[in-house]
């Protein structure tokens, strides 16, 4: 294609996205979205709190949900939040960071794990596993409030 | 140098400074017992209030030159330090407390941990009048556990006094607890001193009877701090604060008063039960009194306050280190180090308390292999300022049916 050709073909593209936006509206969505409803945005949000409470109970040392999920995230009686009440001190504002414990740079699904093994002599969990997302659900809502801090030691 | 190399070679050097930071902490040490040992006057005794903080001085000043980091956080007065007037005699005692033994078989290093504390009470020297056991000897109140904390207590030879913690107490409603080691409140006076201790434990509002729970599931809940059921559990009650009115009404008002309880008499953070519910009754009976000193447990942190004309100092457990909570940790607190999770014997210990001739009552931490770092010396080492940029939430799992017991 000639270079006055290109040019043509971006001028006859942009007008059509122009002429496209001005159909769509008032509405600023993208033209491939629809309008959230406020039932779908009850759902999304339910979806998440569903994983938060089931962190909250495998955070808490709850055995029936350790077994519905095959998970066995300690052997000594320990339950995270027995270090860790309200979550406080997992710090998931300040992950990925060099973690001094581990001597490596670890994300927060690594540092729950070395907490399982290690404090708790619990069997470490798939980092992808549902349990693992739902601990990890629960540790960020509860400390949601947080500011962000990557790196912090 | 690619990315990948680049972040190869940040990784190598935090390493590196990592393990230097471990090999180096042995001979800081020892060159800070060397330091204090050599600077020390003849005959001089280490003014504990000063003891910890001036050596980090020196030691900042002439190794790292960081004066101005040492003023900063190393001359803050000292808060352990509790005077009591009329103290005739000097003595000591010991407090133990939060040992939250499970059975034998499923968590061993809790056990090794209260069987080491019994052990060092045992060996001090002079010996302690006695052992003040600050509650929270099991984890689920389970006979079992009760049974092996009082054989591992037997190993103490000295007067022992108890009060109960909340894990004692809620699987069968103290009966075991009291059967080993009988009831609370009680007082006694020792060389001058009038000590207290109070039961701060079994009197819950009941949340148990409504929800049919069964003892095991009413102690679970009792068992989780940071849990909603078992609400605002700590409290003295109108029936125990009375007694005190009764138990120092002989007791002149300017002598020195220490009272024992599990929760602390002040709010410090009720989510937690750092509190007692009825703290403010029990100061309208203290007020008269110029010189009492409370001393608690379940706090599991380094800490200390003062109320009105109350000190309040918290003790260690020897389980696990509690985390500062998101609000109320009071100015006057120097907060203790961030501990390392990897070592079960950091952040925890036991306390030994002094009534000096002079008239003054010192606590000594003993927090195992950290107890020349206590207290935090910089903001980066510090259980507090270390969640500078944190917020939390309550718990969900439990305010919502049927999500407060086993997941459905």
């Amino acid at each position: 294609m000639r270079p006055t050709h290109r040019l043509a073909a971006a001028l006859g593209a942009s007008v059509g996205l122009v002429v496209l936006l001005i159909t769509a509206g008032g509405d600023r969505a993208l033209a491939h979205k629809e309008k959230h409803t406020p039932e779908q945005l009850k759902a999304f949000e339910e979806v998440f709190m569903e994983q938060v409470r089931i962190g909250d109970l495998l955070f808490h040392g709850d055995a029936a949900t350790e077994k519905r999920l095959g998970v066995e995230l300690s052997r000594t009686g320990m339950a995270c939040a027995m270090c860790h009440p309200f979550a406080a001190d997992t710090h998931p504002h300040e992950f990925p960071k060099f973690q001094e414990q581990m001597n490596k740079f670890a994300t927060l699904r690594d540092m729950i794990n070395w907490c399982i093994e290690k404090p708790n002599e619990g069997v470490k969990i798939d980092p992808e596993s549902d349990a693992m997302k739902a601990l990890e659900a629960y540790i960020i809502w509860a400390n949601r409030g947080s500011k962000l801090d990557p790196g912090r030691h | 140098m690619d990315d990948h190399q680049k972040f190869e070679q940040a990784l190598a050097r935090a390493r590196a400074e990592a393990a230097r930071r471990r090999a180096r902490a042995p001979e800081v040490d020892r060159i800070r017992r060397e330091m204090h040992a050599v600077l020390a006057a003849p005959g001089e005794q280490p003014d504990r209030s000063l003891g910890i903080t001036r050596r980090t001085f020196i030691h900042r000043s002439l190794l790292a030159g960081a004066v101005a980091s040492a003023a900063t956080y190393g001359w803050f007065p000292i808060l352990n330090t509790i005077d009591i007037a009329y103290g005739a005699e000097t003595f000591k005692f010991a407090w133990i407390s939060d040992t939250h033994l499970l059975p034998k078989d499923v968590n061993t290093r809790f056990v090794e941990k209260a069987v080491r504390a019994v052990k060092e009470v045992q060996a001090m020297t002079p010996p302690a009048d006695f052992l003040i056991f600050g509650g929270d000897l099991a984890q689920l109140g389970d006979p079992v556990e009760l049974d092996l904390g009082a054989d591992i207590l037997k190993e103490v030879k000295i007067r022992k006094v108890f009060i109960p913690g909340e894990h004692d107490w809620y699987l069968d409603m103290g009966a075991r607890w009291t059967h080993h080691f009988g009831p609370s409140p009680w007082a006694f006076d020792h060389k001058g001193v009038r000590f207290i201790g109070l039961d701060t434990v079994s009197r819950a509002p009941d949340y148990w009877s409504a929800k049919k729970m069964t003892p095991k599931e009413r102690m679970a809940h009792m068992a989780v701090l940071d849990g909603s059921v078992a609400g605002a559990w700590a409290g003295v009650g109108r029936d125990q604060i009375e007694w005190l009115a009764r138990a120092l009404a002989d007791w002149p008002k300017d002598r020195p008063v220490v009272i024992f309880s599990h929760n602390p008499l002040w709010e410090y953070y009720p989510p937690w039960n750092f509190w007692v519910r009825d703290w403010r009754e029990v100061h309208e009976v203290l007020k008269p009194y110029t010189n009492v000193t409370n001393i608690h447990g379940h706090t599991h942190q380094v800490l200390y306050n003062e109320i009105g004309r109350m000190r309040s100092i918290g003790m260690l457990a020897t389980s696990w280190p509690w985390p500062y909570p998101p609000e109320g940790v009071p100015p006057l607190t120097r907060c203790k180090v961030r501990v390392d999770p990897g070592d079960p014997f950091d952040g925890v210990g036991w306390s030994r308390l002094t009534v000096t001739a002079a008239q003054r009552v010192e606590n000594e931490y003993v927090m195992w292999r950290k107890h020349e770092h206590i207290f935090a010396e910089s903001p980066a080492d510090s259980g507090c300022a270390d969640n500078i940029n944190q917020r939390l939430s309550p718990r969900i799992a439990d305010r919502e049916w049927p999500f407060y017991g086993a997941y459905k």
